[in-house]
């Protein structure tokens, strides 16, 4: 474990140096927002809308012991925005593109592509990985934005139609308890997501063994260790953002 | 249209693979040796993700509990979420993503060198031998893992109310079962071997139907994760729904 530390923090650095000592790949880069991004919103969108409902039912009863039904809107917006809607889509984009980024670098790997970078002499973290980074740090922000959006909505349609609650005050409270930096926050918190699934996502593609077993491999492991290291780091960051 | 197709699809290739998990012959050895494997190699992640989580739930509920200047109503809330929600959803993500894409890049790599063929050449029905036991596995597994997250978040729970903030151990553990009662076991349970069943099903059939090479393996992976986390967390709402009426 200790050495594969290492050697992901050497491949880091090497990645780092790359990318700092090129020219930016601009038109890589948005090809790679434009996969990552519009790619992997419906599925977001879906999975948002689900949390919003389901922390709408979570609220509800837990507050309607104490009676506090009201405080709804309030418990849904601060729970959603700050925790469930980021660590949420972390976990979508770690599965979507995450893997995607995996077994495609596994697959050049296994078939020499990335030696054959190397001999026409181009640096293979500055083609692969840096429009990658730049692409994912460049769509996660609105992606969270936008998912927090639809969890909002999906929360306010179950309070209304499955609960028979006030969606008035629903949505005054919801606002009302959010501030901007909520927001700034939620963004920050999947830009950090998004900087450990992609390195650890091309780590794992870069670093794979050939054939169809490595691929398979090299995606499983992107998609366990990117879960894991987010879920971890999410308690620093919601301690140091909001603790 | 094309979505339609595969819905249909799948639901044959669920029907056929039911079948033979419920008729003998039973390939008892295999069901064990997947259901350990998996168990095993779930474990770390689950606890790993669901433990910090309760530690975020803790701190973010702290500070919205004293606004209603109800601290110990903290871990009875903590219990429910992570009953409820938290830990199945979370301890399903993880099988999926740990097991689920293991045994679909598995038969995917079967798949790919013919071994699957081999398999049905040699006589031996490949989706009884193969599948079967992998879907029995998932099934087995992932309640086992969902009550393990469960215990792993109230872990991290009491961690973070009791060891970071100063909320006192005794109040946590009293207040911790005073809204969650059987039927958050029951209905966890139930919810974690639907999940199961449902993984187990979308990770096998990506797997056995890859084609493609290389490529096919990775985008086998690749799908299951995806399908399978957004097939599981749309039920979940309509799980939720029917087991605790919505709201308890």
């Amino acid at each position: 474990m200790i050495a594969s530390l290492g050697r992901f923090g050497l491949f880091v650095g090497t990645f780092a140096r790359a990318s700092l000592t090129h020219r930016p790949p601009v038109a890589r880069t948005l090809e790679e927002a434009y996969r990552i991004g519009v790619r992997s919103l419906p599925i977001l969108l879906v999975i948002s809308a689900f949390v919003g409902t389901n922390l709408a039912f979570q609220g509800f009863y837990g507050f309607r012991s104490i009676g506090g039904q009201a405080f709804l809107g309030m418990f849904v917006a601060l729970s959603g925005v700050r925790e469930m809607v980021p660590i949420m889509v972390a976990a979508m984009v770690a599965a979507k593109a995450g893997t995607e980024m995996a077994s495609q670098i596994a697959v050049m790997r296994s078939r020499e592509q990335i030696e054959a970078l190397e001999v026409m002499a181009v640096d293979p973290y500055w083609y692969l990985i840096t429009p990658r980074f730049l692409g994912i740090l460049l769509v996660l922000p609105p992606l969270t934005i936008l998912s927090i959006a639809t969890m909002l909505l999906a929360g306010w349609a179950v309070v209304v139609a499955q609960l028979h609650q006030n969606g008035q005050a629903f949505l005054g409270l919801a606002f009302g308890s959010l501030y901007t930096v909520d927001f700034l926050f939620a963004t920050i918190k999947g830009a950090c997501f998004a900087v450990i699934i992609c390195l650890v996502s091309c780590f794992q593609g870069f670093t794979s063994e050939r054939g169809p077993a490595g691929v398979g491999q090299a995606t499983n492991k992107a998609v366990v260790y990117s879960a894991m290291v987010c879920a971890i780091l999410n308690y620093f960051l919601s301690q140091a953002l909001y603790g | 249209m094309q979505f339609l197709v595969s819905l249909g699809r799948f639901g044959v290739y669920g029907a056929r693979v039911l079948w033979r998990m419920v008729t003998p012959p039973f390939e008892l050895r295999e069901i064990a040796r997947h259901t350990v494997l998996i168990t095993v190699r779930c474990v770390v992640p689950v606890v790993a993700v669901v433990f910090p989580l309760g530690m975020v739930l803790a701190l973010q509920g702290a500070s919205i509990l004293k606004m209603f200047g109800a601290p110990q109503l903290l871990p009875s809330l903590i219990a429910v979420a992570v009953f409820r929600e938290v830990s199945p959803v979370l301890a399903t993500a993880l099988v999926t993503a740990q097991g689920g894409s293991a045994f679909a890049a598995e038969l995917g790599a079967m798949r790919i060198q013919e071994e699957i063929d081999a398999t049905q050449v040699m006589g031996i029905d490949p989706l009884r031998v193969h599948v079967a036991p992998r879907v029995w596995a998932t099934l087995f597994a992932t309640p086992f893992l969902g009550l393990l997250g469960t215990l792993a978040g109230f872990g991290g729970a009491w961690f973070s109310a009791s060891v970071v903030r100063d909320l006192p151990g005794g109040i946590y553990w009293a207040n911790l079962w005073s809204l969650t009662g059987p039927r958050d076991l029951w209905g966890s349970l139930v919810k974690t071997v639907i999940f199961g069943l449902l993984v187990g099903l979308i990770a096998t059939w990506r797997g056995f139907y890859a084609e493609g090479g290389e490529e096919g393996v990775g985008r086998a992976v690749n799908d299951t994760t995806v399908i399978a986390i957004t097939a599981f967390v749309v039920l979940n709402y309509f799980l939720t729904s029917a087991l605790f009426g919505g709201v308890g």
